[in-house]
């Protein structure tokens, strides 16, 4: 039997060798045929059937496919599908450059296939927003607005009129992760929320994922915001621009060498400063008032090989306001900014193994000073990164998709500073506290086709987070009075925590136009939103975990039901989702800021559970004249905290039971669109006094319950309407008119109780009052490229 | 020391109606009746006999006036005062400088600085307890009139001051101008905690404060607001405080200040008051100056 052996190994192995048939591997990018850049998420797959692939952030595909003669297409939103035939017997690279679709005047009549990626996809509650279509729809001051836009999908809501900031599935808004090309943006506001920091202009790509995120994010418990900056025209030289009433923006980019290497510049102002004077009385108090906001976008990349390419951004921007009262008495000024660089490595080890490098530097920091007479008062808050991430994607078959890599964060924050001064004195407002710790990641993830229905994403991803020295740690007893301190040196390890997190979603294919899918995830979230009054305000503090404050901690279940009708012109799902929240922060009820002075700010939180759950029903049509989408929420949110409420649950502020957004667009020719949206959502939640008594001659709140009362329900119609003029040579410009809110509804933004009487002569009257924000607004921009 | 608290609150408060073009309407809210409480308001300085001054919590809408008014300060009451040794049942009496004008009155015990004083309430079958000291007072180091750059008659009062770095101290102001006030008014932002200034000498302006804050048209019409007058004689009260008696008015200040803005959250007041009612009991430790502003 010993001497056989060799003989059945070798015979086992050459009947493998006939049967098994040779795997080779495709793989390229997908650009764009006039500018160069990069598409993402593309589709690269074999015609009639089911095998494909999509292109990473960098517009990377790999597909590995049995030897033979193939018809393989390339297709992207909005561009032609382009088609090559190849016969596959070795290893090749094949790049698509496709263009951009003509304006279409009719409907469009079926030709080749539009994209099912809402079935196919393993991920649940992503959603891709294309560019193009944020800068038609309708502009709020004449700006379109990116979270705008996003706001308008199902499961996402506003915080409120004219805000920016949104909240995901019940969370609140630093429980989503927004990226800008890979760097953390902390606060996208600008003008305490009313628009983000995003100029339209210089972006690429949004990916929006809620909840159920695969294993390569972390870091929130809400949804990820993934935007990517255009790389620059490297045909080209291109200048975009618009000019409107509150603001104008210019982006302009082309080629430092033709195909090889370009940059991309964009920046934005606002002058409603300016413009504000004329109209502001010379006699008014704040006449020497103003605010205005600007931001800078910056790109350079550089193709070194076909195995690399480098790439440097950078992202500036601030808000300024000035308070002047006339008297002099009262001086204020504040601002606020983020400022972010990504300097990013593309590396093609082999046709199947693509690897990002990135080193990322992220500043934020909020800036208020006051002076009133002799008192000078200053504080800061903020907070800075410096990363350090690598991404891998391994496409080993056409069955697998595995990425894998690390992220390494060096966060320092200082969370509140406070400097005082009366007359010549200097207050004694505590030493300027710094606070440092280290973040690491590490994950895996697969996306293994397991049936030709049933795919399956699964991955892990492990999180350390630790708080290091230098730190002094005051200690308080149960009376919250400070009774002693600990000092911690320079790199000490104060506190660690270790995390796994396991990620699993599953697509299964009913027939190929519907699937189911479901999800389960685990989150950590280190760093935390503490916020001191129910208004998003730039006010709010940037704090990481300690040995005081734990991560915060969520599960997700998820499970949707996709169909598409008409060969994929109708998108419709329906998804239900279920989150538990553990370890959120909130400041203790009657905690003012003077009390983190001397102390350490996370003295003053408390912590509690959160519990959140809905459903989203959603309808799109992607293409054709006439296009837009229906979305409907219907969810719940509450919050529990044994120190709030008398540890009653209470609506959490964001719950919003009802939440609809209708949009359209309508394309009548080659010089018209016009869009509507229609917006309507429940009240927001708030507290609200039940009574009210005499001291000193002042009346007092008695306050009820947290949250009890809603404000009434929230609904606006914007219209938009732009022309295009008839393209000249090389110079191309569009006109904007927008109408935002245009049945001019009074929609609250907040109530407050005016009391008036004089109680000398024993009368008194209260009324509830209801301020609303943005009546009928209209706003003109005129957009130009060449 | 709520100042630079002011500061901020102030701003968003302006100009988030100013800069955007905002509209408001008057709505109506319902509430449900609330559950009735019984609302002290009660002190006692050193060389003084108390004061504690009853009333009733009002449904939030309703209109107040005589018949309303008459409801929530008219209803039988004990009031006892205990020092430990003795007690006393204070006299309900007539008085209209304050609002509402019935107060209970001690006759007997007077305040004594580091005693500790107790206070007993029953009415309609309930029963409310609270107790306070008093701290030893301060004094200023000195105070003068300080006129205002851009006027000739009105100004604030320079006080300056040196905090004992050895102790915990908390501190109100009151001013009353003589002939124009009928009683001593908190100034604005009258309650300080040392935390900020322990053991430092500062000097800070004093603005003066208002009798009541309901009376709007009064403050938009007085042009004397938060300031004084040159040649009026002035008698300023330095008080020092327990932590609790602190932390009250602390509390109701900001209530006072911010409780109609939204973006401030509201703040639960921090009564030391036990058996379910609202307000306070409160020793001071008082020191008075009288100044001639010229």
């Amino acid at each position: 039997m010993k001497k056989l052996t060799p003989f059945i190994f070798l015979f086992v192995i050459s009947i493998q060798n006939l049967f098994s048939q040779n795997k080779y591997t495709i793989s390229g990018y997908v650009r764009d045929a006039a500018t160069g850049e990069n598409l993402i998420g593309a589709n690269v797959y074999v015609k009639n059937s089911t095998k494909g692939a999509t292109t990473n952030h960098y517009g990377f595909y790999s597909l590995t496919l049995t030897e033979g003669i193939y018809n393989i297409a390339a297709s992207f939103i909005g561009y032609t599908e382009e088609i090559k035939q190849i016969n596959l017997n070795k290893n090749i690279i094949i790049n698509f450059s496709l263009n951009e679709k003509p304006i279409t005047v009719k409907e469009v009549t079926v030709t080749g296939e539009k994209s099912d990626a809402n079935i196919k996809s393993t991920e649940v509650g992503k959603f891709e927003i294309p560019i193009e279509k944020v800068k038609i729809m309708p502009a709020f001051m004449g700006e379109v607005d990116i979270f705008k836009t996003i706001q308008l999908t199902p499961g996402i809501q506003s915080s409120g009129e004219g805000n920016s900031v949104f909240y995901v599935r019940g969370g609140g808004p630093d429980q989503n992760l927004i990226l800008l090309d890979e760097a953390v943006v902390y606060n996208a506001s600008h003008l305490f929320g009313f628009f983000s920091i995003f100029n339209a202009d210089a972006i690429k790509n949004i990916e929006l994922t809620k909840g159920s995120m695969p294993a390569n994010y972390g870091g929130r418990l809400a949804s990820v915001l993934d935007i990517s900056m255009k790389e620059g025209n490297n045909k080209n030289y291109q200048v975009d621009g618009g000019i409107g009433l509150i603001s104008s923006r210019l982006t302009i980019q082309g080629p430092i060498k033709k195909d090889t290497s370009s940059f991309i510049i964009s920046a934005r102002r606002t002058y409603a400063d300016i413009i504000m004077k004329p109209f502001v009385k010379k006699t008014s108090p704040f006449k020497n008032s103003g605010y205005y906001f600007y931001d800078l976008n910056a790109k350079v990349n550089y193709i070194i090989n076909d195995k690399d390419r480098i790439y440097l951004s950078g992202y500036f921007g601030r808000d300024i306001f000035g308070l002047n009262v006339d008297s002099g008495s009262f001086k204020n000024n504040i601002s606020w900014g983020n400022a972010t660089s990504t300097l990013r490595w593309n590396h093609l080890f082999n046709n199947k193994l693509f690897m990002n490098t990135t080193l990322l530097y992220s500043d934020y920091n909020f800036t208020f000073t006051a002076t009133q007479q002799q008192y000078d008062f200053s504080l800061t808050s903020g907070v800075t990164d410096y990363e350090c991430k690598s991404d891998f994607s391994y496409h080993p078959s056409s069955l697998h998709n595995i990425k894998f890599g690390s992220d390494y964060i060096y966060h320092i924050f200082a969370p509140n500073s406070f400097t005082a001064k009366t007359g010549d004195v200097n207050l004694d407002l505590g030493e300027k506290i710094k606070l440092y710790s280290h973040n690491l990641a590490l994950y895996i993830n697969d996306e293994i086709e397991l049936t030709s229905r049933l795919k399956l994403n699964t991955g892990i991803r492990y999180t350390l987070f630790q708080q290091i020295g230098p730190f002094k740690r005051f200690i308080q007893d149960a009376a919250y009075n400070i009774i002693d301190s600990i000092i911690y040196k320079k790199g000490e390890n104060i506190k660690t925590y270790s995390n796994i997190e396991p990620r699993i979603s599953a697509r299964f294919f009913i027939d190929t136009s519907s699937s189911v899918k479901i999800a389960y995830t685990h989150n950590y979230q280190y760093i935390h939103l503490a916020s001191i009054s129910n208004v998003n305000l730039p006010t709010d503090i940037w704090v990481p975990s300690s040995s005081v404050i734990k991560p915060q901690f969520g599960i997700q279940y998820s499970l949707g039901y996709y169909k598409n009708f008409y060969n994929n012109y109708y998108e419709t799902s329906i998804e239900i989702y279920y989150k538990q929240l553990k370890n959120q922060i909130e400041f203790r009820e009657g905690v003012t800021p003077e009390q983190s002075i001397h102390n350490n700010i996370d003295n003053n939180f408390t912590f509690g559970k959160g519990e959140s759950y809905g459903v989203e029903i959603f309808i799109q049509k992607k293409e054709g004249k006439i296009n837009g989408w229906i979305g409907y929420t219907l969810s719940w949110t509450t919050r529990q905290f044994s120190e709030i409420n008398n540890g009653k649950k209470f609506y959490a502020k964001y719950d919003r039971r009802h939440d609809i957004s209708y949009v359209t667009n309508f394309q009548l020719n080659k010089q018209w669109i016009f869009s509507i949206i229609w917006v309507y959502a429940t009240g927001n939640a708030m507290t609200i006094p039940i009574s009210r008594y005499f001291i000193e001659g002042n009346i007092i709140n008695e306050y009820g319950e947290k949250n009890a009362y809603r404000m009434k329900p929230y609904h606006r119609l914007d219209l938009g309407v732009t022309y295009y003029f008839k393209k000249k040579k090389n110079f191309e410009s569009n006109i904007n008119f927008s109408v935002y809110n245009a049945y001019n509804r009074y929609n609250p933004y907040y109530i407050y109780f005016e009391t008036k009487g004089n109680i000398n002569e024993y009368y008194l009257e209260t009324k509830a009052k209801q301020v609303s924000l943005f009546p009928m607004l209209p706003s003109i921009t005129w957009n130009f490229k060449f | 020391m709520d100042n630079y608290n002011s500061l901020i609150i102030k701003t968003l408060f302006i100009i988030i109606p100013i800069i955007f073009l905002s509209c408001e309407k008057e709505i109506t809210v319902d509430l449900p009746e609330p559950e009735q409480r019984l609302v002290v308001e009660g002190w006692i300085e050193q060389g003084d006999y108390a004061t504690v001054i009853l009333t009733k919590n009002m449904p939030y809408f309703g209109k107040t006036d005589s018949t309303t008014l008459v409801q929530m300060i008219n209803f039988p009451a004990t009031v006892t005062l205990s020092n430990g040794e003795i007690s006393e049942t204070l006299i309900k009496t007539l008085n209209f400088d304050y609002f509402p004008p019935i107060i209970y009155r001690g006759t007997i015990i007077k305040g004594e600085i580091g005693k500790t004083y107790y206070l007993t309430i029953n009415s309609e079958g309930k029963q409310l307890t609270a107790s306070t000291t008093i701290p030893p007072p301060v004094k200023f180091d000195s105070l003068r009139f300080l006129l205002d750059k851009n006027s000739d008659s009105l100004g604030t009062i320079w006080a300056k001051f040196t905090d004992n770095p050895s102790e915990k101290n908390y501190y109100r102001i009151f001013s009353k101008r003589l002939n124009r006030d009928k009683k001593m008014i908190p100034i604005l932002g009258s309650v300080y905690d040392d935390i900020f200034f322990n053991g430092l000498s500062l000097s800070f302006n004093i603005y003066r404060g208002y009798d009541t804050f309901t009376d709007i048209d009064g403050i938009n019409n007085d042009k004397e607001f938060s300031k004084y007058r040159l040649g009026d004689t002035v008698v300023i009260k330095l008080c020092t405080l327990d932590k609790e008696h602190f932390d009250f008015w602390y509390t109701v200040e900001y209530e006072v200040y911010y409780g109609e803005n939204p973006f401030v959250n509201p703040i639960p007041i921090k009564s030391n008051i036990k058996g379910g009612g609202l307000g306070i009991w409160g020793g001071y430790g008082a020191n008075y100056d009288t100044l001639i502003l010229k």
